[in-house]
């Protein structure tokens, strides 16, 4: 899951950066409103999280011209509490919003409920065959015992599983699981696929040849 | 006693003891002219007997044919000051006049007569005449009990009295004076009551005033009183309250937005320091990223403490905690010191201050306007552009100092420029996370230099630069 975050208090965004990494995300990161538009713009995130009080750009301002080109679930994060600015916010087109300050866990369980509606899953745990994933407690179990998976792989996991029955190209593999600090060579991403199936059985990830994988 | 200091009910004792007091007056009045009249007819009646007896006195005993003559001289006495001119009548007619029932017929209480001789010795007493009756020492009339007497002379040394039982008109009086009292009571009652309405109709408009003041108080301060329906001397009360109201709700307005906005800016150097230490819980960290984390939760502590003690600040100039001394002070070498302290954040933005500062005296807290100064300064340095110029002067302008501090930055646009001076404004919408200005330096400088009886003003033209002018009276 790649998530951009967009706060100009430096930092403000690099511990949310830092612990949104920990917890498997692929972070991009913007401390002013130009870049954070412009890298909104041009990547499918599968959620952002937006300042209000950003220099050169506001957020309202981004919020209202990326909804004329993306659905991505955009999170506003803002001191502004009253109520009239949640109303804006939501109206505008912000899929949540949450007042600094925030406590983590909260803000990890909302970003977990707006990926997984934007999935159009309602619920944490998904199941496939006799795999089942939690995404809150970020595990995985196969028949009932617990999967040792590695961060990237977990990532893939959830990626696919999410988008079940869909073929997922490896564009949009690279896109969702590597942020733009990573360096990443296009056979890391089989290396992952060939842990999992060795983890997971050989059929849990379908390969479609010429486009991409699939969870069936 | 609560009721008392009520207006309708004070209105009400006064009102109501000052018409008990003019009706008891009325009443008192009619009734004595009732009873005086009463007591005339009464008078005028037993003057009448009197006269009448007393011309039976005056004339000579008249003697009818056939009756034998008296042997002796006339019985005592013979009436000295009978007038020969008249008819006589024989002394048994006063005796049967007085005695004469159906003279006061058909009164049933007929007049008494007692006639005493000179010397006292009783004369003649009619039979109706009470028992009791002797022989009065004053020539007069009088109420005895139940009786009106008219006791006079008529003739030298005689006491002639002449008497009536007056019981039936004083019993009538006596209704007369209660039916007065009913009227007395009635009256009363409905002049308290046509008082108490009036006093409520007086005390109304007070009262709906009063509840809608009430109403106010409450909470909402929009509302107002309804002017229209508190016409007179009140729509002026219900005027001076409305204006009072609104300038509170002004007041009640800037409090909340500044309150919020000092709670906004607290807000996230409170988030750096929560996601910062939440973070750093997470895991098991090396020394370097503790190391980290406390920086960046020093550099939000060092912002929280800048922006209370701003608060702090202002909340005192505010108050007038600290009344502004007026001390003699060397403004240049003031302005001297503030250009010193500016000078390491112009060196890094590579800004050259220019200054013009001729010895001139100021009045008043050196440190306060000195704070003031660095304010202006300090911004004049941060919204410059790369390399440009701050220009700081001081002159005598007639009776005031003009202190002008100008950047050659890119202005303040026409829309920021009236909001300058409010409490959180930033022309940039976002944090000047540069300085962790919160927008509270040009609102402490205002407040500080009219502290003094001063003035700030600010000029701006896009692209060339703004200029902050002080007035200081000397």
């Amino acid at each position: 899951m790649r998530i951009l975050i967009v706060e100009d208090e430096p930092d403000l965004l690099r511990s949310l950066a830092q612990v949104l990494r920990e917890e498997d995300y692929a972070v991009d990161t913007a401390a002013d409103g130009e870049d954070g538009l412009f890298k909104a713009e041009s990547y499918d995130y599968d959620a952002v999280v937006l300042d209000v009080m950003l220099p050169k750009l506001d957020g309202w301002e981004i919020l209202s011209r990326l909804r004329k080109t993306k659905k991505t679930p955009v999170l506003m994060l803002t001191a502004r509490d009253q109520t009239r600015d949640r109303v804006r916010g939501l109206d505008t087109g912000a899929d949540d919003y949450m007042v600094k300050p925030f406590d983590l866990p909260e803000l990890f369980a909302r970003l977990r409920a707006l990926i997984r509606r934007s999935a159009n899953k309602s619920t944490n745990l998904i199941e496939i065959g006799s795999v089942t994933i939690d995404t809150a407690a970020r595990n995985v179990m196969r028949t009932d015992a617990p999967v040792e998976l590695t961060a990237r792989e977990y990532a893939l996991v959830v990626f696919l599983a999410l988008h079940r029955g869909q073929v997922v190209t490896r564009t949009q593999l690279y896109e969702h699981l590597f942020d733009e600090s990573d360096s990443t060579l296009s056979n890391l991403l089989d290396v992952h696929v060939f842990n999992i199936r060795k983890k997971l059985g050989h059929d849990f990830i379908a390969t479609r040849r010429g486009h991409g994988y699939c969870i069936e | 006693m609560k009721i008392f200091k009520s207006i309708k009910w004070r209105l009400q004792i006064y009102y109501g003891i000052f018409l008990a007091l003019a009706l008891m007056a009325l009443v008192g009045t009619d009734y004595q002219l009732e009873r005086n009249r009463r007591f005339e007819s009464i008078d005028h009646y037993l003057n009448l007997h009197f006269d009448r007896v007393l011309d039976l006195m005056q004339r000579p005993p008249l003697f009818r044919e056939g009756e034998p003559l008296p042997k002796a001289p006339p019985p005592e006495p013979p009436f000295p000051h009978h007038q020969p001119d008249r008819p006589p009548l024989p002394f048994s007619a006063l005796s049967s006049f007085i005695n004469d029932r159906a003279f006061d017929m058909p009164n049933i209480n007929p007049t008494y007569y007692v006639i005493w001789l000179p010397g006292g010795k009783e004369l003649m007493r009619s039979t109706n005449a009470p028992s009791d009756l002797e022989m009065p020492q004053h020539h007069e009339i009088r109420t005895r009990g139940a009786y009106r007497e008219h006791i006079s002379n008529g003739l030298p040394g005689f006491v002639i009295l002449v008497g009536r039982n007056i019981a039936p008109e004083l019993n009538e009086l006596h209704r007369y004076l209660l039916k007065e009292i009913a009227s007395w009571v009635l009256m009363l009652f409905v002049g308290l009551s046509v008082g108490w309405q009036v006093a409520g109709r007086a005390i109304k408009p007070v009262e709906d005033i009063s509840a809608a003041a009430a109403k106010i108080s409450a909470g909402d301060l929009s509302q107002r009183i309804n002017v229209a329906e508190t016409e007179s001397e009140l729509g002026q009360l219900a005027s001076v309250l409305n204006s009072t109201f609104s300038r509170l709700e002004t007041a009640f307005a800037q409090q909340r937005q500044f309150t919020a906005d000092a709670a906004h800016e607290l807000r996230t150097p409170i988030s750096v320091i929560l996601t910062q230490t939440q973070t750093a819980l997470q895991r098991e960290r090396n020394a370097a990223e503790y190391r980290e984390t406390m920086e960046a939760c020093e550099r939000a502590a060092q912002r929280m403490r800048r922006l209370t003690e701003s608060l702090l600040e202002l909340a005192r100039l505010d108050a007038g905690q600290e009344p502004m001394k007026r001390l003699k002070f060397n403004l240049s070498q003031t302005a001297w010191d503030c250009v010193e302290l500016v000078r390491p954040l112009a060196a890094e933005r590579g800004v050259k201050i220019h200054c013009d500062l001729p010895a001139v005296d100021g009045y008043g807290d050196a440190e306060r306007l000195a704070q003031a100064i660095t304010n202006l300064l300090a911004n004049a340095v941060q919204y410059n552009k790369a390399n440009g110029e701050v220009r700081i002067s001081t002159k005598l302008q007639g009776s005031m100092i003009l202190l002008a501090v100008s950047d050659t930055g890119p202005g303040i646009s026409s829309e920021d420029l009236p909001h300058v001076f409010e409490r959180f404004y930033r022309g940039d919408k976002s944090r000047t996370v540069a300085n962790g200005n919160a927008g509270l330096g040009l609102a402490i400088s205002k407040a500080i230099v009219e502290a003094h009886g001063g003035t700030i003003e600010v000029s701006s033209n896009p692209n060339v630069g703004t200029t902050f002018t002080v007035r200081l009276p000397t």
